[in-house]
């Protein structure tokens, strides 16, 4: 794909770190919020959950929605993050 | 589907060729609906299997069957294989064409890919593409099921929800239409009705001339009589003019009134002076003819009044006024009259209209809350057996004292503290729902914690006759 934002590359290209939640591309300032109030407030919390789910993307994008309410577009670039911050580092 | 316990959940999975990952609170419900999907997508290829494709669709609906039962004694790889796939038929739009040349071209992509390892077969472009140029009866099943599941429930509980909203919507909308067409009708009907009016207002007021009725009738009565015949010639005569000269005022004071006349009705005097000057005849002549209009009994268009406005008259002396029964009036005058009067008529069916269009909407409004409370109630009777089901398998496993539970109970664990007081008219709804429609749950009576209430027990049935399956 490439049309990945600026957040995307920013996100893979190094390790996460301590890095909040709202620096994984597709998550702004609202998902962000809803994230940190049911407990996911590091971007590794939610790294933990897509690898808990297998790194299934779909499964994933479900989840996200479920839980913070994001759209199609928001849950895609979530998990396609994800995914090549898990192949280039995991 | 509240029943499954997380290692029967993953059971579940496994049977149907998926490997889930572990499952937790925050996992729980994505693998609920992972295998709602999956259960969803089994049945519609079993569908498809059974009702005779044509043949290109049948040689694609074979080998994936097959390939897929494949799979199943799979390991790692081969799990992982059909994770991607069912993430691309999501991806996939409905309006891809499918051919018969797809089936074996998907095939060998897919187990091209399945040697694949894990980190590579993930992220590979070209198959995506290979694969969405490939058509194939199993990927148009699973978008047809993930539309179904995509509504956010899984189908079962879509149907549950679907099927008694059905019925009150399309009552509801049979009688809308209905209701609204007969307005419409009604609305065309009525400007016709009123077009109507003022065409026959309009036309029917001429002025006829009671004289030539009359003189047939006179003729054979007084035909020897030339003497008679000639005082009969007479009075007509002034009867014609004094007809003439009391429609024309009538008229004049109906429209408008230029010579503020203080009714339709003129004096005797006036009327009098008016015919004697035209005609130049008698006072004498003027009471015979008058005489004569009282004695006869037709309709000639002239009303004698007498000083009581009430009482008919009955002898020429107590004549008061005349009035003409037939105002002879412009076509501007009779056209605005008509108009008036036509409107003046409807204005009443309008009101009615408008009434029941008023009726309509708030008969719709009542119905759309009716639906609401119907589908909040059967939300609430799936809630409840949910929990008495559950609470009757903790039982058996131990964890739970008494395999029923109380009511109360269970509203107090259903509807938070702050809703029971809005949520009371549901949930009483749904108790006799249950009372009355459920025969898996039995009301009992029985002393919990040493207080007397009423409790649901969940009576063990087999496994088919569980709706959720």
């Amino acid at each position: 794909m490439s049309s990945t934002s600026q957040k995307h590359r920013d996100f893979v290209a190094e390790p996460m770190g301590e890095k909040p939640v709202g620096t994984l591309a597709g998550i702004g300032d609202v998902l962000g919020r809803k994230l940190e109030e049911k407990g996911f407030d590091k971007a590794y919390v939610v790294l933990g959950q897509f690898l808990v789910l297998r790194k299934d993307e779909e499964l994933f994008r479900e989840w996200l929605k479920e839980t913070c309410g994001a759209n199609a577009k928001q849950s895609r670039d979530c998990s396609g993050c994800l995914r090549e911050w898990c192949d280039a580092f995991l | 589907m509240a029943e499954l316990t997380d290692a029967e959940l993953r059971k579940e999975l496994l049977a149907l060729g998926y490997r889930p990952g572990p499952i937790t609170a925050t996992t729980r419900k994505v693998y609920i609906k992972k295998l709602g999907c999956l259960r969803a997508e089994v049945a519609a290829a079993r569908r498809s299997g059974r009702t005779a494709p044509p043949s290109p669709g049948r040689s694609s609906a074979g080998p994936p069957q097959s390939s897929r039962a494949a799979w199943d004694p799979a390991g790692d790889r081969k799990g992982l294989s059909s994770n991607t796939w069912w993430r691309r038929e999501s991806e996939v739009t409905p309006s891809t064409q499918w051919g018969s040349s797809a089936a074996p071209m998907r095939l060998s992509s897919l187990f091209r890919r399945g040697k694949d390892d894990l980190a590579s077969s993930v992220g590979k472009e070209a198959e995506r593409d290979a694969g969405s140029r490939a058509g194939g009866l199993i990927r148009r099943f699973p978008w047809r099921a993930a539309s179904d599941g995509g509504h956010g429930v899984t189908p079962r509980t879509a149907l549950l929800r679907s099927a008694p909203r059905q019925q009150p919507e399309g009552k509801g909308k049979g009688l809308e239409y209905y209701l609204s067409q007969f307005l419409c009708l009604a609305s065309l009907v009525l400007l016709l009705i009123f077009l109507g009016i003022l065409v026959v207002k309009m036309v029917g007021c001429t002025p006829t001339v009671p004289v030539p009725p009359l003189m047939c009738v006179l003729v054979p009565v007084c035909a020897l009589q030339f003497c008679q015949a000639k005082q009969k010639d007479v009075t007509m005569a002034v009867l014609q003019e004094l007809y003439n000269y009391l429609s024309v005022q009538a008229g004049n004071f109906e429209c408008g009134n230029p010579e503020n006349l203080k009714s339709k009705c003129i004096w005797v005097s006036e009327a009098q002076d008016h015919v004697l000057n035209v005609t130049g005849t008698s006072t004498r002549k003027f009471k015979a003819a008058l005489d004569w209009i009282l004695n006869s009994n037709k309709d000639l268009g002239i009303r004698l009044k007498g000083r009581d406005m009430s009482e008919p008259v009955s002898s020429v002396e107590e004549v008061f006024c005349l009035e003409s029964v037939h105002p002879q009036m412009g076509l501007g005058c009779r056209f605005r009259r008509a108009v008036v009067t036509a409107i003046m008529n409807l204005f009443l069916f309008f009101w009615s209209l408008i009434t029941l269009w008023g009726i309509l909407l708030y008969l719709r409004y009542r119905w759309r809350k009716m639906e609401e409370e119907e589908q909040a109630m059967y939300e609430m009777v799936k809630k409840i057996i949910a929990v008495v089901q559950d609470h009757y398998k903790e039982w058996e496993r131990n964890l739970e004292r008494y395999p029923y539970v109380g009511i109360f109970h269970v509203r107090d664990s259903l509807i938070p503290p702050q809703s029971r007081k809005k949520m009371k008219r549901v949930w009483e709804r749904a108790v006799d729902f249950l009372a009355s429609n459920e025969s898996r749950i039995q009301t009992e009576s029985h002393r919990v914690a040493g207080e007397d209430m009423l409790v649901w027990r969940w009576t063990q049935p087999s496994y088919l006759s569980d709706s959720e399956h």
